[in-house]
């Protein structure tokens, strides 16, 4: 039988600030309009920033709109691709970022991790790419969505 | 001719919670088609086992299968049979039935019309797999949901399309439940589950599954941890003497699971963990941290 190996995280380490910011670039808005109509041949911008229509070969391939979710420390660059009929073809997060202001007190966390691979260091935004944790809610997203297609779906054709 | 570039990552919102799924070293037109269909079976596993989804095969069972057997789909027969057994070997702490605890304390919807259910514990028998990928419920106070397990299934699937493209390394996260394939090791960093601005430790996988839980938090609204959001079935209410847990495991389905059970059972989760080939690290409320001793020499703590 396996028995437990017990640690006790000294105080200074509960209370460093680990990740003072956290980002993540998906797709540019180019890499994503060609994510979502590899076969269009030409983007117009509909609303500066913000729409796109799709266009392969002279005819509508669907729309491409431009958002952004804010929340009280994430915000969510995400687009949503349409169909010509005005229904959600696919949503990609582009960029997303977890930032906490002020809270950079002490860029020395990065030595206090120790382990038997001491040799690979951690950058703030260069190596921490995955986060494991606690579910991030896609709520907001899920309500921007809606809110796109309220605001485009009918108009758009 | 195909640009070859090192790899590619992208994100979308699925399974409730956000979607990250990474391909490397092939041509980007093959890592963009892989990426494509592993999303694709991601929003599989949505649509069918999605709670809140009128059209799911979870809400047909749970508004038909205690008249009559429901036939559902291969995937959700797959997800129903694991989870029946582990309820079985974990003498009844893994059960996806509690639906109606996290129903009453408003973490679930309630359809209109469906009544109240009391929370007690579920019999053995509340689940019945038959022949044809056909269940049928003991009752009809019984509701089911898959948000402990088919996570880890929808993860284990979008890998194995992402392998079938012959990529030379992949890795799916779904909010923290992950696996990954390839012949580098992938650092995962863990939160805290006590403040998710703070990272307390480092992992390294390789061909294997994590699944880390914690008390509930939502970063946009709060950075605050609330109260757990898993239901102690012996008792009807939420876990509340680990603060968080994360498990490796060979598939991602059985990590996502086994968490449930280590955030319920605490030291005492070891049995399954043995029993499954798992290992596990687990904080407990006074700020200790337990890891098996297998596992041991790959995470690296902050300290």
């Amino acid at each position: 039988m396996m028995t437990w190996v017990r640690y006790t995280l000294p105080a200074a380490a509960i209370t460093s600030i680990a990740s003072p910011s956290y980002a993540m670039q998906y797709l540019s808005i180019d890499e994503a309009q060609k994510q979502a109509f590899p076969s269009a041949t030409h983007f117009t911008e509909v609303q500066a920033g913000r729409v796109w229509k799709a266009e392969a070969g002279g005819r509508i391939a669907g729309f491409f709109i431009f958002d952004r979710v804010v929340g009280k420390h994430l915000y969510i660059d995400y687009a949503v691709a349409l169909t010509p009929g005005g229904a959600v073809h696919s949503v990609e997060i582009l960029q997303y970022r977890e930032s906490y202001g002020g809270e950079i007190r002490s860029p020395s966390w990065l030595a206090q991790f120790v382990g038997k691979t001491s040799g690979s260091a951690l950058k703030i935004n260069g190596d921490i790419r995955n986060i494991a944790g606690a579910t991030l809610s896609s709520t907001h997203v899920t309500e921007g969505v809606k809110r796109v297609l309220a605001a485009y779906g009918n108009r758009l054709r | 001719m195909a640009i070859a570039s090192d790899k590619v990552r992208r994100a979308r919102p699925l399974l409730g919670t956000f979607v990250e799924i990474e391909a490397a070293g092939a041509a980007k037109s093959k890592m963009d088609g892989a990426i494509d269909a592993a999303f694709e079976a991601v929003a599989q596993v949505h649509r069918l086992m999605s709670f809140h989804d009128d059209d799911s095969d979870v809400s047909r069972l749970n508004r038909e299968a205690w008249l009559r057997p429901v036939k559902v789909d291969a995937w959700t027969f797959r997800v129903l049979e694991a989870a029946v057994e582990l309820h079985r070997r974990s003498k009844g702490i893994f059960d996806i039935a509690v639906a109606p605890t996290l129903q009453n304390m408003g973490l679930l919807p309630r359809p209109d019309g469906d009544p109240p259910i009391g929370s007690q514990a579920r019999s053995f028998d509340a689940v019945e797999l038959l022949e044809g990928q056909r269940v049928r419920f003991g009752g009809r106070g019984i509701r089911i949901d898959l948000g402990g397990i088919a996570k880890g299934f929808a993860v284990d699937r979008a890998l194995e399309v992402l392998r079938g493209f012959g990529l030379a390394s992949g890795l799916v996260n779904a909010g923290g439940d992950l696996a990954a394939f390839g012949r580098e090791p992938q650092t995962i960093h863990i939160r805290h589950p006590c403040d998710p601005r703070r990272l307390m430790c480092r992992v390294e996988i390789t061909d294997e599954a994590l699944a880390s839980t914690a008390r509930r938090f939502d970063l946009l609204s709060s950075a605050e941890t609330t109260g757990s959001a898993i239901i102690d079935p012996a008792t009807g209410k939420p876990t509340g003497v680990i603060d968080g847990a994360t498990v490796r495991a060979g598939s991602c389905m059985m990590a996502d699971a086994l968490t449930k059970i280590v955030m319920i059972c605490g030291t005492g989760a070891i049995e399954w963990l043995e029993l499954y080939n798992a290992s596990a690290l687990l904080i407990s409320g006074d700020g200790d941290v337990r890891i098996t001793p297998d596992w041991h020499h790959a995470v690296h703590l902050a300290a």
